[in-house]
């Protein structure tokens, strides 16, 4: 994998309760590409971060529906990817990543 | 807590203090809970929020604020502690602020000085005495007229008095410059405010003249261009006014307050407003030699932040007697024109504060309510102004002060010898006019409050 895909994979950090309590059992998830392939995650974090991963999961997001008065519309989705690190290995700034 | 006072001059001193690492954290996990509770991030339902991610999220700036009441809070405590007497704002530096350790912080601050009062007994001081006289009065009715004076136009010749209105375009070596140019000026002949020569070569002039003037600029005209030259100014007369000074009748007088015209009562209102005055200018001089003679016995080391605190609001003060409006940024005016005078006023301020605390002088409400009442009297509605003053727990406060500074005065006049002068009213104000800000700033105060009423 070439050091632009690298950069282009990981969109941002996905922050909510669930997320949260993820992050307790060494769980960090993220928003990525909607083409990310795992191997893509994982060597992505690995080369950001400097952490090993263990494995990781992803799934697709779909979007909401949204009806209004010009009919009925879909918003975006995005896909989702839980990584695991290694044991021992704890992402301490998650918040600011890219 | 620990406190440790270091003395680096004598009025300065620099105290460190320790606070305890545990004190600081427990404050900032309360911070933070509190945070918890209140924030809303999406992602999170409301006070579902983890306290990593509050920690994470909002735990450096809390902590920063902590710290900053933290060292408000104690530094408040070591003083009480280590009984110092600050004057004006201490400047606080954190040295050690790091999580997990204790907090450090030294304040520098200034202390208000010892003050040993010296008497200034045997100082002599002169009380002007001044009777107002009837030509007095006439002086000033006179003064009042023309103050009011209206001009006329007239058909003769331009004398000196008159008002003329003149267009008029200079020119050096045929060539019109800059500035050299207006129309419908307004000219009173013989005021000085043209250059010296010009005004003279309009005497004699009719309306419809044009007569040209020749004129040198002076060597120090503030135009560095036209200084030393020699002009020429094409003017045109429009008219020729003569001053008229109002006759003393009843529209003259109302303006004044005195209704019905009468003369006898129109002079005795002017008396007592000049009495007044006379009154005010005498109490103001005497004053002016005790603090003047308070000042030269005792000499103060004065904390710079008095002085700088001192120097902002006279810069405020100008500021508004230049009319810069509100907006105005003080900072833009030098310090050092205001620094000497806030040093006096410090000084004097400080003297006296001192010379009440020792006479244990106090003023009471009844006091008060005389001053602002005296006060009042020269204004419209004296009613309001008093309800305005007293109403008002700061202005009332002011006004307390002012009543123990006369008071302190008081006291001092006693270890004085009072000499009595007599001279004419002319005389009394102006040695009355001679004297410092103290008065002009007095005066704008008591009119910024009158606006208000």
């Amino acid at each position: 994998m070439n050091q632009e895909r690298v950069f282009k994979v990981l969109l941002g950090p996905h922050m909510t309760e669930k997320a949260a309590f993820a992050a307790e059992h060494n769980q960090y998830v993220f928003k990525v590409a909607s083409d990310a392939t795992k191997p893509e995650i994982k060597k992505a974090v690995e080369a950001l971060f400097g952490k090993k991963v263990d494995r990781v999961q992803v799934l697709n997001m779909k979007g909401k529906t949204k009806r209004s008065a010009r009919g009925e519309g879909r918003r975006s989705g995005y896909r989702k990817a839980y990584v695991t690190l290694a044991a021992g290995e704890t992402l301490e700034d998650f918040t600011g990543a890219e | 807590m620990q406190v440790s006072v270091e003395t680096t001059s004598p009025i300065e001193r620099r105290v460190t203090v320790q606070v305890p690492a545990s004190q600081v954290d427990q404050a900032v996990d309360a911070r933070l809970k509190e945070t918890a509770h209140r924030v809303r991030l999406n992602g999170f339902r409301p006070g579902k929020v983890p306290m990593t991610v509050i920690r994470q999220r909002f735990g450096r700036d809390t902590r920063n604020e902590v710290v900053s009441e933290l060292m408000r809070q104690h530094y408040v405590q070591a003083i009480t502690q280590e009984s110092l007497n600050p004057a004006g704002y201490p400047s606080i530096e954190p040295t050690v602020n790091e999580a997990g350790k204790d907090l450090e912080f030294t304040a520098t601050l200034e202390i208000y000085p010892q003050i040993e009062l010296k008497s200034i007994e045997g100082t002599e001081v002169e009380r002007p005495q001044a009777e107002i006289v009837d030509s007095d009065v006439d002086e000033m009715i006179e003064t009042l007229r023309k103050q009011n004076a209206s001009w006329t136009d007239v058909e003769r010749a331009a004398a000196e008095g008159d008002q003329v209105t003149i267009d008029f375009e200079g020119f050096i070596d045929d060539e019109a410059f800059e500035g050299g140019k207006a129309e419908g000026h307004q000219l009173v002949l013989g005021a000085g405010s043209f250059i010296p020569g010009f005004e003279d070569q309009l005497v004699g002039a009719k309306a419809g003249d044009e007569p040209e003037v020749k004129v040198t600029f002076p060597d120090n005209y503030q135009a560095e261009h036209l200084a030393g030259k020699e002009a020429t100014f094409k003017t045109k007369v429009h008219n020729v006014q003569e001053q008229q000074l109002p006759e003393i009748n009843a529209e003259f007088t109302q303006q004044f307050g005195v209704e019905d015209g009468d003369l006898d009562a129109f002079k005795a209102e002017v008396r007592k407003n000049m009495q007044r005055e006379l009154d005010t200018a005498i109490e103001n001089r005497v004053k002016q030699q005790i603090i003047d003679a308070l000042k030269k016995a005792n000499d103060v080391t004065v904390p710079q932040g008095l002085i700088q605190q001192e120097t902002e609001g006279l810069k405020r003060q100008a500021a508004q007697q230049f009319g810069l409006g509100q907006d105005f940024d003080v900072s833009q005016l030098p310090d050092e024109l205001f620094a000497e005078q806030a040093n006096s006023r410090v000084q004097v301020g400080l003297l006296l504060a001192e010379v009440v605390s020792q006479h244990e002088l106090d003023a009471s409400d009844d006091e008060i309510r005389a001053y602002v009442e005296e006060l009042a009297g020269q204004y419209q509605q004296p009613e309001q102004l008093v309800e305005h003053y007293l109403g008002n727990e700061q202005m009332k406060n002011q006004v307390k002060s002012a009543v123990l500074e006369n008071k302190a005065v008081d006291k001092l006049l006693e270890q004085a010898q009072v000499k009595d002068v007599s001279m004419s009213y002319q005389e009394a104000l102006q040695a009355a006019q001679q004297q410092s800000e103290e008065e002009s700033e007095s005066t704008s105060e008591e009119e910024k409050n009158d606006e208000n009423a």
